[in-house]
This record gives structure tokens, sequence and C-alpha cells, in this order.
């Protein structure tokens, strides 16, 4: 039976860096997916990201991204635009990124058949900020890409009837942000 | 004329570390650490749920999650004198060891090993000669010719696809790399074989704490694991059956592998002992406690001043008087408000950004001190305390250690050697292969326990209306880590972290003393200075971790770092 995973990256208390673990709860909340199906909170994994993805027969990350494009745009790359890019300096365990871990993949010759990066492009990283409105508007779009990503690799799944309430534990539910001022 | 060289990576968001130093005559002369964004995370936890706490810090940090989890719930549970039931202390003593293992095998392999082993020479090696090789150094088992091929063969198909793929940025054919062919090759068999280890060790991690990278089974008083027997689902047999093998695994991989590796690349870099020693003072807390109010533990703690084992102090427990009155943080050149040091229940996290400036404010990164003076934290400090008060385990792994060395290369370590960049990594070797035995003792007592009958994994907190504080320390994977809180009608009133590579990365203080990277870079030798190996073996050699010292973020940051000339 062919895998998959779809994983959201980013931290939760830095603003729009969290989108990605946020658009994994909502998903969970909204969806269900078969066994063969992983959905993973990865937040910053690094190096570790390598162990989560080999193997497989389709990742599906979602991630805010830096870019040029105003915030809330919707950006999606795929493995080669990913692989692309040289690997920096290792200086610490973080350095290690995305394009490290599928080259490592690469190397060991379990490099996911398929690869999509959903990016989202950010506005705030503040500590404890809530997401921005743009990307929060672009997190619909965001679900679809996924969704429509697995539906182009022959994924099943099925929303739920009635949908459970995200557990956004980090202070901020999918409705009404509830982030104390600070 | 002195040059500045910077080394400047611009990582993931989660921030990052930037070095300069001033390079006379190819030796370096000066030298700065710096963190070069902000993020103050902590302040996000005032006026929350103290029991929550362990949540939000568990993100501080992606890499080091769990340790962040840990010392927060030890900080509450400091404050309010909650004693931990046998079974949650054996539970998270085998999720910290086994985090531990998995860290310990990634810093080596994966981040620190390719400073030395020469990638561009293993096509030259002799698969046959190196298995031969192999054979007289361990009784690993996959040191086969068959194995050793393959791994080759990986590097000759990256090699020729014309691209270097993740070995694209090395400094290969360095004059400082010195390693045969064969050695070469065996490991960088390692290296691909570690990637195996360290997912079974995050497995233990995964099966103990529910989910990895963010475990879900801490809570204030204790863990949520529900013990029982015979269902598989709960913590039984059957889970600690999969445990118990995964964990021999990974002990086997340290002790005959990852352990001898660095005994073979001290043998053969010798003069890395007399490189990369700086600061001398060491500081470690005792972790790993054997009963439920944490008055014995398995790893001791304690402190040495200016390189005096023999006169090293010891820490009773996790939280010692003396370390608890002991630690300030000065930010005289760190980008924050304030003027004299601070104990951290007092601390304060406002940012006063004025750039970059040797002379003057230049990192994100705050100055801890104890009793005043910068201290070195990690492997090296506990080895080094362990080793002055006679402890047996370390004992038993430092002679093994120096009998391995001598065995390879003919030299003969002295424990005044390991004030080094070898000694950093010597005696993370060293710690990993305690960790290793500790694993399989602590998964005994935790069967042996459970056996008995006690299933409580939890006592339940009070938390009381006044005013208290506490402090949760962890000898993490990277050195002395505490949580300090304060707590007042029931919520967090102040929270710092102080983290092991804030010590360690640590600017200069008011008195204007190096904080550990900075001075053991000093008098550093350089053959290339344009391509400053030396530099990064040595920096390396701490494990840094920038992401949870400096709290930092930097939206823009997805470049590719380069070494510049300044």
């Amino acid at each position: 039976m062919k895998t998959a995973l779809i994983g959201g990256i980013g931290n939760v208390l830095l603003g729009d860096d969290g989108v990605g673990p946020y658009i994994l709860t909502l998903l969970e909340s909204q969806y269900t997916f078969g066994d063969n199906i992983k959905l993973v909170d990865l937040g910053t994994p690094a190096l570790d990201l390598t162990h989560q993805i080999v193997g497989l027969d389709a990742v599906i990350l979602v991630d805010s991204v830096a870019s040029d494009d105003p915030a809330g745009t919707i950006v999606l790359y795929r493995k080669e635009d990913i692989v692309r890019q040289v690997p920096a300096e290792r200086l610490d365990p973080h350095s290690p990124a995305l394009s490290e871990c599928l080259l490592t993949a690469e190397m060991l010759g379990a490099s996911p058949r398929n690869m999509l990066l959903v990016g989202i492009v950010g506005e705030t990283y503040e500590p404890g900020s809530p997401l921005s409105t743009p990307v929060r508007e672009s997190v619909a779009n965001a679900i679809a890409a996924i969704l429509a990503e697995l539906e182009r690799l022959g994924f099943g799944y099925q929303k739920r009837a009635i949908p459970n309430e995200p557990l956004i534990w980090w202070g901020e539910t999918s409705a009404t942000p509830t982030r104390p001022a600070i | 004329m002195a040059k500045r060289i910077t080394i400047d990576p611009i990582t993931r968001i989660e921030g990052h570390l930037r070095i300069d130093v001033e390079v006379d005559n190819n030796a370096v002369s000066n030298a700065w650490a710096s963190c070069t964004m902000w993020r103050g995370i902590e302040k996000i936890l005032r006026g929350r749920d103290p029991r929550d706490a362990w949540l939000f810090t568990q993100r501080f940090c992606g890499v080091c999650t769990t340790v962040h989890a840990m010392a927060s719930v030890r900080s509450v549970e400091d404050a309010l004198k909650l004693e931990i039931p046998l079974n949650a202390q054996y539970i998270r003593n085998l999720i910290l060891i086994a985090h531990a293992l998995h860290d310990h095998i990634v810093h080596f392999y994966q981040l620190s090993a390719l400073d030395w082993v020469d990638v561009l020479q293993i096509p030259k090696a002799d698969p046959a000669a190196t298995s031969k090789l192999a054979e007289s150094l361990s009784p690993w088992t996959r040191n086969s010719r068959n194995e050793l091929k393959a791994a080759q063969d990986r590097v000759n198909a990256v090699a020729s696809s014309g691209q270097l793929g993740i070995f694209a940025n090395g400094y290969w054919g360095h004059p400082a790399m010195r390693l045969s062919p064969e050695v070469n090759l065996l490991a960088f068999s390692h290296y691909v074989q570690a990637l195996e280890y360290q997912r079974k060790a995050l497995q233990v991690v995964g099966l103990l704490g529910s989910k990895t990278p963010h475990i879900q089974n801490l809570t204030v008083g204790g863990v949520a694991n529900a013990i029982d027997l015979d269902s598989p689902s709960a913590l039984g047999m059957s889970q600690l059956e999969t445990i118990r093998t995964l964990l021999e695994e990974v002990v086997q991989f340290v002790q005959q592998v990852y352990f001898v590796d660095v005994c073979a690349v001290a043998a053969m870099y010798p003069e890395w002992f007399k490189i990369g020693s700086g600061v001398r003072n060491y500081l470690a807390v005792p972790d790993l406690p054997l009963d439920s109010r944490g008055s014995s533990y398995d790893l001791p703690g304690g402190y040495i001043r200016g390189g005096d084992i023999a006169g090293a102090k010891a820490f009773q427990t996790a939280s010692d008087p003396v370390f608890r009155q002991g630690v300030t943080e000065d930010v005289m050149h760190a980008y924050y408000q304030g003027e004299k040091p601070l104990h951290p229940w007092q601390g304060e996290t406002e940012p006063a950004f004025t750039g970059w400036d040797g002379e003057q404010k230049y990192s994100w990164v705050k100055a801890p001190r104890f009793n005043g003076e910068p201290m070195q934290v990690g492997p090296l400090a506990q080895v080094l305390v362990g080793y002055a008060q006679g402890h047996p385990l370390t004992k038993k792994y430092a002679g093994l250690a120096i009998e391995k060395v001598a065995a390879i290369g003919g030299i003969r370590v002295t424990p005044d050697m390991l004030h080094s960049t070898l000694g950093r990594h010597a005696a993370r070797a060293i710690r990993a292969c305690m960790l290793a035995e500790l694993a399989q003792k602590h998964l005994q007592l935790l069967t042996d326990n459970i056996a008995k009958g006690d299933y409580t994994v939890y006592n339940q907190p009070v938390l009381p209306t006044h005013e208290v504080e506490g402090v949760g320390t962890h000898e993490a994977p990277r050195g002395t880590l505490s949580h300090w809180i304060v707590i007042k009608d029931q919520k967090i009133k102040n929270y710092q972290a102080v983290v092991p590579s804030t010590w360690n990365a640590s600017p200069r203080d008011k008195a204007g003393a190096h904080g550990p990277y900075e001075a053991s870079l000093l008098h550093t030798p350089l053959a290339r200075p344009e391509e400053p190996l030396e530099v990064l073996r040595t920096v390396h050699s701490f494990d840094p971790c920038m992401a949870c010292a400096c709290h930092a973020f930097d939206p823009s940051g997805r470049k590719i770092g380069v070494a510049k000339i300044l």
C-alpha cells in the first residue's frame, strides 16, 4: 500500500511561523485519513525530518516561507526545487534544512517519490503573536492544495460530518484568536 | 595586519550563530561569538498556568524539545516541593537518556565528523583493507567488505552525478584533513549507519512519550503513561520488551562504533588535544534521579574552577543551594536593557538592539555567570566533575577511552589534555557509553518496580496562592539547562531559561571575560584562513544549538551561509 506523510512545519510560538502545525490541526479536526497517511506536527525538526520522510511514496509539507510575494501568497515547491538549494554550512543542528534532509534521503536511496511543499508567505514572526490576517485568510487555500495533491496521487480522505474542535493548545482557536496580550 | 573572518551561516527561522575571528600570522588573535537574532519566547509564559508551561517550552527549540519540557515540569515541582513517583522518574530518565543518545550520535556523525573526514578521499579506499582495519578496532558486525563497498558506492554515485549533493559544502582536500582513504571510508560508512540508530533511539522516546518530536506524556507531578502489564497499548511487558530490544541495538552502536570512531579520530589528530581549551571553569548538575525526592542520582554534578580537577566541588541535589544562588546573567555585551547582572528569578528580557559592535554590544545571547565567572558546560564538564569525584561509571569509560586511544595511536591521554577540542568529543563519547549502560539499568528498575505491583505515575500538584520560586534543571546533551520560575496567584509571574548554549556561546561580560566559544578559539592555527576549517572544528566540538541559546529568529532567513573575509 502506498504511504504518505502530511507534515506541519514551524514554531507555534512565533506568529506566522506556526501556520504549518495550525493547518495540520485543522486537517485532523475536519477530515479523516486512511492508516497509510500519517499526519505529524513536526515543529522545527532540522535533520530529524529525514527519519520522517525516508521510504514514503508521498510527502506533503506545509510551512511558512520567506519570499518577495505578498503575505498570504501560497507558493508550491516540488522536490526538484528543494534539492536545488545548496546545503548551508553546518554550524549547529538547526542548519540542516529541508534540502539537506531530502539529499540525505537520496543518498540512502530512499527519497520519497513525490514531494510537495505548500509554502505560505508569512508577515509577522513576533513571539506570541496570532496568525496575521493575510496568512489566516490563506489557510483554506493551503488546505485545498494539500487535498488536491492527495487526490492527484490517488490517496483517499473523507470530510467529517461534524468536525471536531481543533486542538490549538497554544492559545488560538480557528474562529477567535484568544491569545493574551503580553 | 590582522584580518577579520566572519562565519555567518544564515539558517532556518530558528536562529543562528555567528563567529567572528581576527587572524594574525595564520592564527586566531581575537574572537567573538554572537547570535544574530532575537526572540523573547519566555515572555509568552507570563500569566499562564504553570502546569501548562512545559507544552510551550517544548517549542523553544525544535531539536531539544524534550529537554525543555522536562526542565519546565521540574521547575514547577521544585517550587511546589512535589515528590515524583518512582515509575515517573524512571520513565522520564529513559526518555532523557534515549534523547541524549540520539543527540550525541547525530552530533558526532551528522554535524561534526565531516570536519575530520574527507569525503573526496573515499573513492580511493580499498573496502577489503578497510574491513580488515575495522576488525582490528571493534567487534561491530557491520564492518564487512560488502557493507563498506556499499557505502563507497553511495559516495561514488553522488560524486559521479556531477553535483556533490549532501556534500556540497565541505572543506574537502583541506590540508588539515589527514585520515587515510580507508579510515575515511570506515567513518563514512558509520555516518550512514548512524542514521538508523538515531532513529531507533527516537522510537524509544516515541514509545514512552507517546509522540515525537513533541512528547505528550509529561505532567507536573509525574507522567501520564498508563501502566498495564497485559495491555499492548499501555505501558506493559510488550512495550517494555520492544524498548529493551531497541535500546540494545543503540547501546551496541554507541559502544562499538561511536566510541571507537571518536578514539580513532583522537589518535590520528593528537595535536587537537592541545587546541581549543579556553575557559577551564566547568559546571554540571546531577541528573537521573533514583528516588522520588531527588536525593540520589546516577549522574554526578558539581563545578571546577581554573582547571583544578582535584579541587572540584560537588552538588548534592539537582537544585543545590550553591547553584540556585550562584547563577546570574550579564547583558553588558548583549542587546538587552539593563546594567547589572541579574539572577534568573529577577531576570528581564527587554531588547535594546544596537547593531554588531565588538567593543560594545554584539550578541542576542546573554552572558550567564556562576559566582561571577564564565563556565563551560557540556559532556566534558560532566565527565571532569564525575572523574574528580571518583564516580565509578565515569572512571570506567574514561579509562577505556584512554586505553583505546593508546592502542590505536600510541598516545597517552592525561586528564589535563581533556581541556581541548578533542577532549570535548572524547567526553561526549564517554558520556554516551555511560548513558547507554544507564539506559539498560533504568529500564530494569522500571520493569522491576512495575513487577512489584507499583503502578503509580503521578502525584497531584497543589498550587499555593502565595509567591513561590523554583528551578528545574537537566543535564542535557549540550550541558546544564535550568528553567527558573516564579509563581504567584497560581500563575507564572516570571520565567527564564538559562540554556547550555547560552553558557558556552556567551559574549564577554562586564569584566571583559570571554565566553567559552570565544576563549577556545584564541591561538588556533589556521592552515588556510579563507577556509577556516579549524575554527569549525572547535566550535562544533561544543555541539552548538543556537536556537535555544538566543531565542532568535529571522523572517528572511533562508539564504546560504558563507565564510566572509572582511
